[in-house]
């Protein structure tokens, strides 16, 4: 835990929220696009399988978050594009308050005692 | 709930979605490779590293398809799937357990749905439960009660929130405004507050209160069922304030009652409904027995208490009326009489008094042929299970658990099960018709044509039961080996345990069949006594009808009428003979009267009853019984003449005991005229064929002049082709003269013996049925023995056996589980038998004879069952048994 390098492994529910932030600022994107963009930002801190992105994506679009459809990626391979909806966009407002509310008191926790 | 039905809609595009996945998967691996390409791999190593960054490319389908589908839904029909496969494999074990599945699911199915129609289904009226029956019984007819009776009940409402009546249900002829030919309608009498006590809402317009049924005549009104509306008039609102004429009255449609609303019979459905006072009756009358009274019990007040208030009520209504009388043999008959409160909930039926206890027995029966059926198929599930032990062994060792499979072999119960109820739901709609065509023509339509609610989720759960019942006992039985074991021994040696469980079903299938058949036996062999009843006469083929003319009709009119009626008939062509009798051969309703016999003991102090007939010149001579003494009557016997008697055998040994000349003797009714016995005729069982023959008096129709009666005609056409004819002539008789449909007096007594012949015929079939599954059972489990020890008899035969001694050791086994069925069946039966013996004629619920050949029969079945595996058993070359081991 010391060391920076260790992984962590995924918290359950937050990979969800990544993926539907990621789709919110790189707009509609295949599954190889959004593991490789997650797994950037995450600088190597997380130890995400590319697989496990597959059954999320299936959770989100059930419950209405994200739609997906066939397109063309950049060379011209068929690929399933994935797309924010409405209902997708309220969820990352709420899970982001929820997020920040939950960081804000950990941060209490974890503040060296005065 | 969006991701639930998501799922449920991936769950049936299956195949597609796996597919899409698996192009998805491809792509997003290839764009992987491509890069690692790029940052120079080999093509080799892009590829294997892009599956490591993927991770388990297995796993990530197998979860996606986990989360994309409702996995017990996919397990579940993954099981079906391959119950099918299964099932498809051997269509001839599957044909066998659908079939005996559905035979036992088909006949409970029919014998439920007329029991619940008949008896359990309640009327759909408000608080059904409260309603009460009054029935009259005793010597005077039975229901049915007086108008004053029903006036004195009424007043009791410290017992009854209401009490009110109805009238029969009678085919009445029919006109509405706009019809353009004669029709007729179903029509019930009821009193005023009828619909009110039920709490019957009208449809359209309003039903009857007590101020339609106030004076005699006074309120031509009508109310129309539902079904009669929709049916006659199209359903039309218009309808209200129309004028329809029912017999001669004109009457004014003010309503139509609630949808579903069919009158409180159960039998017989009212087309229309007119107030009690349109009757043709005296209402004061204390000896017109027409109303049925029903009433709404108050709440809190016990079944018990009614009961012995309506005793009380009735014998002091009696004590009024006939307390007086001087004849003491008719005061003592009139006050023999009772009011029994039933249940009313369950409507009211003629057919139910018959029919209740052959329904009650063939559901015992139907029962224990679903027994049979699934112990049958358990046997076929197990014997199939010991042929698959080695793929059972080969899944379980290769990782499958044991619930998993229990829940396949469940699967397939199940399958079979649904697969049975289909094919037994047509058995049974084809089998309910075979057990209507029993029922007399005059019991109305207790039962609906279409399958009820109730009849299906019976049927459903029945069939559950059943899968349960024949599927578990295999299911555990099949999944408890050692795989292991299983797989070294090559899987030939099915365990002990198998074989033991089988022989312990046939048993209990031959028990079942011992008890089936030994009441079918009960049964035919009581209908083979009533049918050798000696009935007096021989033309069974003679065809009889019935009239009714006016009441207020003069005899001379009736005569007029009658006489005529008979000239045309005797004009028919083919028609021999003609007569007449009232009331006439086994007909309902009978008439009687009290006589004295001047020098008979039994008549000395009060006159006795006697069973009387007022019958035209020549009955006798159509209906085949010349008297034993004496003359019949002849045309010369008319109003004027002197009056005359004929009497039956049973007459004379009642009231002239050892008399060698009753011809010498008289009667009389009056004790005023006395009337010379000119004939003794034999004795003809004309009130039933199960009654005690009464003593009978015959007089001259034209000394005796009645309203009624039946019409007699001989001749050597079938009834089917000469009813045309005769229908047609009476036709001509016009509406004011009811005629009932002509049949033979064969036909009459199959309907006065109706239940008998029903569970005769039906059980039979039953008993023949079981029967066969059990030697299907035998046959299985003794050729499966004879199979695996072939290589012991081999030995056997090798070291000098006798083949005839190893064809017995093979037929004695069959004969021992036989014996084991029979010794635990027969004691079951005989109990069985004592519980049906107040159905029996004339034999007791220990006929031995039935006894014997049930055990006879069934041993035979058990040598014909075996008798294949044994020749086979016995005709083995030992060599080549030992050679193939």
């Amino acid at each position: 835990m010391s060391t920076g390098a260790a992984k962590t492994d995924i918290l359950q529910g937050t990979l969800d929220l990544m993926v539907l932030r990621t789709l919110e600022t790189m707009g509609p994107q295949h599954g190889f696009g959004l593991a490789k963009r997650i797994q950037q930002i995450s600088e190597g801190v997380l130890d995400l399988n590319q697989g496990t992105l597959y059954p999320a994506l299936l959770r989100l679009e059930q419950r209405g978050w994200v739609r997906s459809e066939w397109g063309a990626s950049e060379s011209n391979r068929r690929a399933k594009f994935y797309q924010l909806t409405r209902a997708g966009r309220r969820q990352i407002e709420r899970e982001s308050q929820d997020w920040e509310r939950t960081v804000a008191l950990m941060a209490r926790f974890l503040r060296p005692a005065e | 709930m969006i991701a639930t039905w998501k799922r449920l809609l991936a769950f049936f595009r299956g195949a597609r979605l796996d597919r899409d996945l698996d192009e998805e998967i491809a792509a997003h691996l290839a764009m992987q490779e491509e890069e690692f390409r790029q940052r120079g791999m080999s093509a080799a190593q892009a590829r294997a590293a892009a599956r490591r960054e993927f991770g388990g490319v297995a796993q990530t389908a197998e979860t996606y398809r986990e989360r994309r589908s409702l996995p017990w839904l996919d397990t579940a029909v993954r099981d079906l799937r391959y119950a099918l496969r299964g099932l498809g494999r051997n269509p001839g074990f599957t044909a066998a357990a659908v079939l005996s599945l559905a035979l036992g699911i088909g006949a409970n199915t029919a014998i439920f749905s007329m029991y619940h129609a008949l008896l359990l289904r309640m009327l759909p009226v408000s608080h059904p439960e409260q309603l009460v029956t009054l029935y009259r019984t005793g010597g005077w007819g039975r229901g049915f009660s007086s108008y004053p009776l029903y006036l004195e009940i009424r007043k009791r409402s410290d017992l009854f929130s209401a009490v009110f009546g109805r009238s029969t249900v009678d085919k009445t002829p029919f006109r509405a405004a706009n019809g353009d030919r004669p029709e007729t309608a179903q029509v019930e009498l009821v009193t005023g507050n009828y619909f009110a006590a039920l709490g019957v809402a009208p449809a359209i317009g309003r039903l009857f209160t007590d101020d339609d049924n106030r004076t005699p005549k006074g309120h031509p009104l009508a109310v129309l069922s539902y079904d009669f509306w929709k049916r006659r008039f199209g359903g039309d609102p218009a309808v209200l304030g129309q004028t329809v004429t029912v017999d001669q009255d004109r009457l004014t449609v003010i309503g139509v009652a609630a949808r579903g609303f069919r009158g409180v019979e159960v039998d017989h459905h009212p087309d229309l409904w007119e107030p009690a006072m349109m009757a043709d009756t005296d209402f004061a009358d204390v000896n017109q027995y027409w109303l049925w009274i029903l009433g709404r019990r108050r709440p809190g007040v016990p079944l018990a208490k009614v009961q012995a208030a309506m005793q009380v009520l009735l014998q002091q209504h009696l004590t009024g009326i006939y307390g007086n009388h001087p004849n003491a043999g008719y005061r003592k008959m009139a006050m023999d009489q009772h009011m029994e409160v039933r249940q009313g909930g369950v409507g009211l039926s003629y057919l139910r008094e018959n029919f209740t206890k052959p329904l009650t027995i063939l559901l015992a029966a139907v029962g224990l042929v679903l027994l049979a059926s699934c112990a049958n198929v358990a046997n076929l599930l197990l014997a199939r299970g010991a042929a698959r032990q080695k793929e059972i062994a080969v899944r379980l060792s290769l990782g499958a658990t044991r619930a998993r499979l229990m829940r396949q072999a469940l699967t397939e119960s199940l399958l079979l099960a649904m697969a049975g109820s289909a094919i037994g739901i047509l058995l049974a709609w084809w089998g309910e018709r075979g057990v209507l065509q029993f029922l007399p023509a005059a019991s109305g339509e207790p039962f609906d044509a279409a399958p009820n609610p109730t009849a299906l989720a019976f049927t459903i759960a029945i069939a559950l039961l059943a899968a349960a019942l024949f599927g578990l006992a295999p299911a555990l039985r099949s999944t408890a080996i050692d795989p292991a074991e299983c797989i070294k021994s090559g899987g030939g040696e099915a365990g002990h345990r198998g074989s033991r469980l089988r022989q312990m079903l046939v048993i209990a299938q031959v028990a079942f069949s011992v008890i089936l058949v030994a009441l079918a036996g009960l049964f035919g062999h009581s209908l083979a006594a009533l049918r050798s009843v000696d009935l007096g006469f021989r033309n069974q083929n003679v065809i009889q009808f019935a009239i009714e003319m006016p009441m207020a009709w003069k005899p001379a009119q009736t005569t007029a009428v009658r006489e005529g009626l008979l000239a045309r008939m005797e004009a028919l062509p083919g028609v021999s003979l003609v007569s007449f009798g009232a009331p006439g051969l086994f007909q309902n309703g009978s008439s009687s009267g009290t006589v004295r016999v001047p020098g008979s003991e039994a008549t000395a102090h009060e006159p006795a009853w006697v069973s009387m007939q007022s019958v035209a010149p020549r009955f006798f001579d159509v209906v085949g019984s010349s008297p034993l003494l004496g003359r019949e009557f002849t045309p010369s016997d008319t109003a004027a003449s002197p009056k005359v008697a004929i009497v039956n055998q049973a007459f004379v040994r009642a009231f002239m005991p050892g008399e060698p000349h009753p011809l010498n003797r008289v009667l009389s009714f009056d004790e005023k005229t006395f009337l010379p016995i000119v004939g003794v005729v034999r004795d003809i069982p004309y009130q039933g064929l199960r009654e005690k023959i009464a003593p009978a008096v015959y007089v001259p129709v034209a000394q005796s002049p009645t309203f009624f009666g039946s019409v007699l005609v001989r001749t050597a056409l079938p009834r089917e082709s000469l009813a045309p004819a005769i229908r047609k002539e009476t036709e001509k008789l016009g509406p004011e003269i009811a005629v009932s449909d002509p049949r033979t007096i064969r036909q009459r007594i199959d309907d006065t013996i109706f239940q008998d012949r029903l569970v005769a015929t039906v059980g039979g079939f039953f008993g023949v049925l079981a029967l066969l599954l059990a030697g299907v059972g035998l046959y299985g489990v003794m050729a499966y023995s004879a199979a695996r020890r072939a290589r012991e008899i081999g030995i056997r035969i090798a070291m000098g056996a006798k083949r005839s001694a190893v064809l017995w050791m093979v037929l004695r086994g069959s004969l021992v589980l036989v014996a084991g069925g029979l010794a635990i069946g027969v004691p079951i039966s005989m109990v069985a038998a004592r519980k049906v013996a107040p159905v029996l004629f004339s034999i007791s619920a220990g006929d031995s004879l039935t006894f014997v050949s049930t055990a006879v029969v069934l041993l035979a079945v058990g040598l014909a069952a075996a008798f294949v595996p044994a020749r086979r058993a016995a005709s083995l070359e030992p060599m080549r048994v030992l050679r193939q081991e």
